[in-house]
């Protein structure tokens, strides 16, 4: 028998029981289907954190206080190990672009009798550049604000709908602890950054933060590299080293009183949990397919034996073991490759669908699928066909045609 | 042997063997039939007369003795051997029709041609439409299966049946299931192939079917007794062998 009857006698087994078809093809349906979905919420996930690393730019980095394990909540311990003559120094390096320190002011946040715990900052004007943001209405801080330590502030946008509404902010006072700003302008919304709202924040001149918590250090600091931020992380660490008087020739975190992270080390970390869910993936689907499999393989079992008949009506008529072979493999890859068809558009409808309502959530997620993960759930799917379908076609074709003819 | 000889069976024994369980059915079969012959097989029930068409249409396997098809021996045949005579030589009309269910007149025809081997594709509908018009279906040619009379479907496989143009055309009991008008039909339709040369074995224990066959072999407990061409003394059973 020519390939294109074998398709076409095979198509014919499927489509005669629609349902049954389908309940076969369900393991299948399934299993595509979860490989699909899982691998595009994976796919959408990547894509909130590159687009994190990519808002701080590819050239960022951020030095922390404190130690290794604290990592960023190194911040609420009170380290003060990152000073303002470190500051000054770190601003002469070639190798860093530019330098944003930052200084967190503790304290209730009120206007009228709203009262609110957004983040306050205190920052350079760099911090604007570094962290690409843009002013909505009024105007960012600038440098002659930093140096008459202006009363001013800059409002987030989840903040300026928490304290004013629909109302405009501009020129009103705010009171965060026990001092008053003015509020001389309001940020583009900025997403999530790391799950949470960089949106919900007051920006204050540093000199004035620097003020009114009477810090000596920095809490943070935010650079640019200039070309490679290999070079430039080697003399951060170097100048601070020095500077803190630590001998650390290993290059043992421990050892330092600083951290200092790039968004290259955030792309490695986000590429082991994308090897993590690749993995997770491929488990989920191999476990499903091979049930589906099975699933498939009892229903063409039972599928022989009550076709029979039609079995050895077919040798009959002069089929040979290949033709019959041939015939109910395909019917099983059949079902299976349509079986993964309708997973891969259930898999990318839901997680479409799942796309919107996460959005509520997370600005960021975008709904994108992995080409590769549903190819190769296509792919597994199709030899599961072939592998499963192997032991029932062979039945088949092994029928002596009278016997089959007999057979009731 | 004569040259035009197309069936010859020598000693052919046929025995089941089930699980140790041996039940003899055919004895020492020794028939010719020549191509464009038309032969009635008749004999009581179980007597073994679908058992003997079964193995000279390579449905099944003799057990001892010779078969030659064509002057050649059979026994030498393997599996793809046999599957391209049944798809080029011989065909089978059953008494259960054995159609495909869901499956259109038409498509049910074709069957066969999807497994000639040398048949090309686009020989298929033609072939296909002129098979069914010979049996005088070609109004139905799109309906299932299952919404035709008995004696329509009866038709429809006989249309299948020749629809690869066979050497011979095995006939199991083709009007058993049917009422006597549509039995005639299907008759007609039989002899209208043999008329064409088409060599036909014809299983049956209706007289009035057998009288079609120019030739009638009568078998009892597994054996020939009487091979006749004389139609009143073969229809009568009596025993006569032919040499
Ligand atoms: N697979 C088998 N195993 C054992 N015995 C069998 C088998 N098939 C047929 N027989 C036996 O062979 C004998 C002949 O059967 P066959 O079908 O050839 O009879 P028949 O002449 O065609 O009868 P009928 O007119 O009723 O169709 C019967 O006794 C039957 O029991
Ligand atoms: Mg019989």
């Amino acid at each position: 028998m020519r390939s294109p009857d074998i398709f076409r006698a095979a198509s014919k087994g499927v489509t005669v029981n629609i349902m049954r078809s389908f309940l076969t093809m369900l393991g299948i349906i399934i299993g595509v289907g979860a490989v699909v979905l899982m691998s595009a919420v994976g796919q959408s996930m990547q894509g909130v954190i590159l687009s994190q690393i990519s808002s701080l730019g590819p050239k960022s980095m951020v030095i922390f206080p404190g130690q290794q394990e604290g990592g960023p909540n190194a911040v609420a311990t009170g380290h003060d190990s990152l000073t303002f003559e470190d500051l000054r120094e770190l601003e002469q390096l070639k190798s860093i672009e530019s330098v944003a320190p930052i200084i967190f002011v503790p304290g209730i946040t009120s206007y009228e009798k709203e009262e609110g715990s957004p983040q306050v900052l205190g920052v350079k004007e760099t911090y604007f550049k570094n962290q690409n943001i843009f002013a909505a209405t009024g105007r960012l801080l600038d440098e002659s604000d930093d140096q008459g330590a202006k009363s001013v502030a800059v409002l987030g946008s989840d903040t300026v709908t928490k304290f004013f509404g629909s109302n405009d902010p501009l020129g009103k006072r705010i009171q965060v602890g026990d001092r008053h700003y003015t509020v001389v302008g309001t940020m583009k919304p900025i997403g999530s950054q790391f799950f949470q709202s960089a949106d919900d924040r007051v920006i204050l001149p540093f000199s004035v933060a620097r003020d009114a918590t009477g810090q000596k250090y920095l809490n943070m600091v935010t650079m640019q590299a200039t070309d490679s931020f290999d070079i430039a992380l080697e003399d951060v660490k170097e100048l601070l080293r020095r500077r803190h008087g630590i001998n650390n020739p290993k290059d043992d975190p421990k050892k330092d009183d600083f951290v200092v992270r790039t968004a290259a080390q955030a792309s490695t970390i986000l590429g082991s949990v994308t090897l993590g869910l690749t993995l997770f993936i491929t488990t989920i689907a191999t476990i499903s397919l091979i049930v589906g499999g099975i699933g498939i393989m009892n229903i063409m079992l039972v599928s022989v034996s009550e076709r029979t008949q039609e079995i050895g009506l077919r040798k009959a008529l002069g089929a040979t073991r290949q033709d019959i072979l041939l015939q109910f493999l395909a019917e099983a890859v059949v079902l299976t490759v349509i079986g993964g068809i309708i997973g891969i558009v259930g898999g990318i409808t839901f997680a479409w669908l799942l796309s919107f309502i996460v959005r509520h959530f997370l600005s960021t997620y975008l709904f994108a699928i992995s080409p590769v993960a549903t190819l190769i759930a296509f792919i597994m799917a199709f030899f599961t066909g072939l592998i499963f379908g192997i032991n029932p076609a062979r039945q088949a074709a092994a029928l002596q045609p009278i016997e089959a003819l007999r057979y009731e | 042997m004569s040259f035009s000889s197309l069936i010859q069976t020598v000693d052919l024994c046929k025995s089941y063997d089930n699980d140790g369980v041996v039940t003899p059915v055919l004895y020492d079969i020794n028939l010719t039939i020549n191509r464009g012959e038309f032969i009635s097989i008749m004999g009581p029930s179980g007597s073994g007369k679908s058992t003997l068409m079964h193995i000279l249409g390579f449905l099944d396997l003799h057990s001892t003795g010779k078969y030659l098809f064509q002057g050649q021996a059979t026994a030498s045949f393997g599996d793809d051997d046999l599957a391209r005579i049944r798809a080029t030589r011989v065909s089978f009309v059953f008494q259960a029709f054995n159609l495909l269910p869901r499956t259109t007149v038409k498509e049910n025809v074709m069957l066969p041609l999807l497994y000639h081997p040398t048949i090309p594709p686009s020989e298929r509908e033609e072939r296909t439409l002129k098979a069914i018009e010979l049996v005088g279906l070609a109004d139905r040619k799109d309906y299932y299966s299952s919404q035709l009379s008995g004696g329509q479907k009866q038709r429809v496989a006989i249309a299948r049946s020749l629809v690869t143009n066979p050497d011979v055309i095995f006939a199991d009991e083709p009007t058993g299931n049917l009422d006597s008008a549509s039995g005639v039909a299907v008759m007609q339709a039989l002899q209208k192939l043999n008329d064409d040369g088409h060599t036909i074995i014809l299983v049956t224990h209706e007289r009035t079917t057998a009288e079609h066959a120019k030739r009638i072999v009568h078998i009892r407990d597994g054996r020939i007794v009487s091979d006749s061409t004389d139609f009143q003394r073969a229809i009568a059973g009596k025993t006569e062998q032919l040499k």
